[in-house]
């Protein structure tokens, strides 16, 4: 198990700048997810790791050793892939033992390490099958039985459950969680979906065109953004951003009667953040903001509304399902000040 | 039996039987006696005999059925087999490399559209400065370079449609290039190398022209060792045996095809990534 660094990698596509003087720790034993939008650079980061991808510059250190230059299997990284990768012409117990005969591990060890991989993924009555017979959720148990049998110094997740249902999906991430648990190992997780990074994640890295947007926990990504990206990227609906400004101690907010103090430190705001579920509705008169509805969504437990204010635009916001709101009907918006998010011109947080 | 469906075996039928019309004709004049051959030209043989199948397989002073299936056999193993050893790994140089995909593999494919024969004198000339003369290994050489297109096309298509996820698994397991093309890629190739193998071999043992050039007596291969039966003992064509030894020369390949058809097709690389 290992600590795995990177400092100010680089990676170019012909002219095409993909991975943007990227620099980050991953602490031995941490389960790290990077996550972003398409076309963010997480996936070649990730490769970049793996020794897949070359770097153009910069370097990675795994284990206190650099690695830049090394092939992938001179790194000692078990690694899982979206497409799972499985080889076709070996049985479900040659797949996993593979890289161990690769290794020249004893045949009675490697015995014994594919049957306890099989039995912690419960893939025991499948050992003697080829990939072709196993449906979707049993290839993925074999690939990641495949990375866990050789006690890897870290593993590398591309995307694993992009191609489960949601069923499957939602469980087999608990056993990638508890595996993590269990294993303690250093995990890479790539992934684009926000449920998976949050639920998963000991420390996220939001990543933007081939950019660091944030490193944090999900707690702290989710309740203290660093930026606009960041904050309208973690959590559905996404943040509302309102056009606000500070003047004399003031939040001053387009088409708002309201006066908000401003906390210290907040004299550039530009911008303010407020999620859905910090934002209470109220009756016409009695918010800071008031509009019409505009888009009602009845969720059971909860009621998602979009309500046009006008001169704040379109802000999202929860309300309990009894109010039975619908299109069309005024309503207030209320929230407090320390549920703001305050960003300047260049959407970065301020204070 | 519907009408229309008669009607449409009949159409085949008629089409299979003027197709193969020249095999059927063979076929039935092997099995006639020579007095027979002269009188009867009809596909009804009235005294069935084996006597020219006798003939072919008595070994004579002059002909020897067994040395020239053995040069043929030999010589279409080499040149099927070698092919093969030199085109996969090429094939997946070219893939995963690009080595030489811009000039080397249409260079090497078109060697097809030549016509052999141009390479004729200069090829006697330098088998004879090799000392590759009428003998098995020279007469395999050529062949192999015959089929050689053929096994690089076929084996380019294989390792192409291999997911290079693939290969980015097994370098991730660990393996280095020799194990990745061994365990990995050599497997998954399977049907293209079983498909190579068989038309390399088909090829190999129906070529002619090479086979009466370059060979004199040893390594006489059986297309061109037939040819000898025509004229047995002076006088005119000796339609029996001609026909008789055509029939023993076409069916090791025939056999062959037989046995090889159903691993040819299919692919390996099923539940190797999603779907």
């Amino acid at each position: 198990m290992a600590e795995i660094r990177i400092e100010n990698l680089n990676k170019s596509f012909g002219a095409v700048s993909v991975i943007k003087d990227v620099s980050l720790t991953i602490p031995d034993g941490d389960f790290c997810v990077f996550v972003g939008p398409s076309g963010c650079g997480k996936s070649t980061l990730l490769r970049l790791i793996a020794g897949l991808e070359s770097a153009t510059s910069g370097r990675i250190v795994i284990d206190g050793r650099d690695v830049t230059a090394l092939e992938p299997y001179d790194r000692h990284l078990s690694m899982v892939f979206q497409s799972y990768a499985l080889y076709p012409h070996m049985t479900v117990k040659e797949n996993i033992a593979f890289a161990l005969r690769t290794a020249k591990t004893p045949e009675a060890a490697i015995a014994e390490k594919v049957a306890k991989a099989a039995r912690i993924l419960r893939l025991e009555s499948y050992l003697d099958r080829k990939p072709g017979a196993l449906s979707g959720g049993q290839r993925q148990r074999v690939a990641i039985g495949r990375a866990i049998v050789r006690e890897p110094k870290a593993f590398l997740f591309d995307e694993p459950l992009s191609n489960l249902d949601a069923a499957l999906r939602a469980d087999t991430r608990v056993e990638i969680a508890s595996l993590h648990k269990s294993l303690a190992a250093t995990m890479i997780y790539v992934t684009h979906d926000q449920i998976e990074a949050m639920t998963l994640a000991d420390r996220i890295v939001v990543l933007n065109e081939g950019q660091i947007m944030q490193v944090g926990t999900p707690r702290e990504l989710y309740e203290r953004p660093a930026n606009v990206f960041v904050a309208q990227f973690l959590g559905s609906p996404k943040m509302n951003i309102l056009p606000a400004r500070a003047a004399e101690g003031m939040i001053v907010l387009p088409g708002s009667s309201s006066r908000l103090a401003a906390p210290a430190g907040w004299g550039g705001l530009v911008a303010a953040g407020l999620r859905a579920e910090d934002c209470t509705v109220t009756g016409p008169d009695n918010g800071v903001l008031s509009g019409i509805v505009v888009v009602s969504e009845y969720h059971g437990a909860a009621q998602q509304l979009l309500v046009d204010t006008d001169a704040c635009g379109r802000i999202s916001a929860f309300t309990t399902a009894d109010r039975d709101l619908r299109v069309g009907d005024r309503v207030g918006l209320d929230f407090a000040t320390e549920k703001l998010h305050p960003f300047d011109g260049g959407g970065v947080r301020l204070a | 039996m519907k009408p229309r469906l008669t009607l449409r075996w009949i159409v085949f039928a008629i089409a299979a039987f003027v197709m193969n019309f020249p095999v059927l004709a063979t076929l039935v004049t092997a099995f006639k006696s020579s007095g027979e051959v002269s009188r009867n030209p009809s596909l009804w043989i009235e005294a069935p005999t084996l006597e020219n199948f006798a003939t072919v397989l008595t070994i004579s002073d002059r002909l020897n059925v067994y040395h020239y299936l053995w040069n043929s056999l030999a010589a279409a193993l080499i040149g099927s087999v070698l092919p093969m050893i030199v085109a996969f790994p090429m094939a997946w140089a070219m893939v995963r490399r690009g080595y030489g995909r811009a000039i080397l593999f249409p260079l090497v494919v078109n060697l097809r559209a030549l016509p052999l024969i141009i390479f004729a004198i200069p090829l006697y000339m330098m088998y004879a400065t090799l000392g590759l003369l009428d003998t098995r290994l020279g007469l395999g050489l050529l062949l192999a370079i015959v089929n050689l297109p053929l096994a690089l096309m076929l084996l380019v298509n294989a390792v192409a449609e291999i997911p290079v996820e693939l290969e980015e698994a097994a370098h991730m397991d660990g393996a280095r290039l020799p194990r990745l093309l061994f365990k990995v890629v050599l497997p998954l190739c399977r049907p293209a190398l079983i498909t190579t193998f068989v038309f390399g071999f088909i090829t190999a043992w129906n070529e002619f022209l090479f086979g009466l050039m370059l060979t004199t007596r040893e390594a006489v291969p059986m297309t061109v060792g037939a040819s000898f039966f025509f004229a047995t003992s002076g006088g005119g064509v000796q339609w029996g045996t001609a026909s008789a030894v055509m029939v023993v020369a076409a069916l090791p390949p025939l056999l062959l095809g037989l046995i090889m058809y159903r691993r040819i097709t299919g692919s390996m690389v099923a539940g190797a990534v999603k779907g």
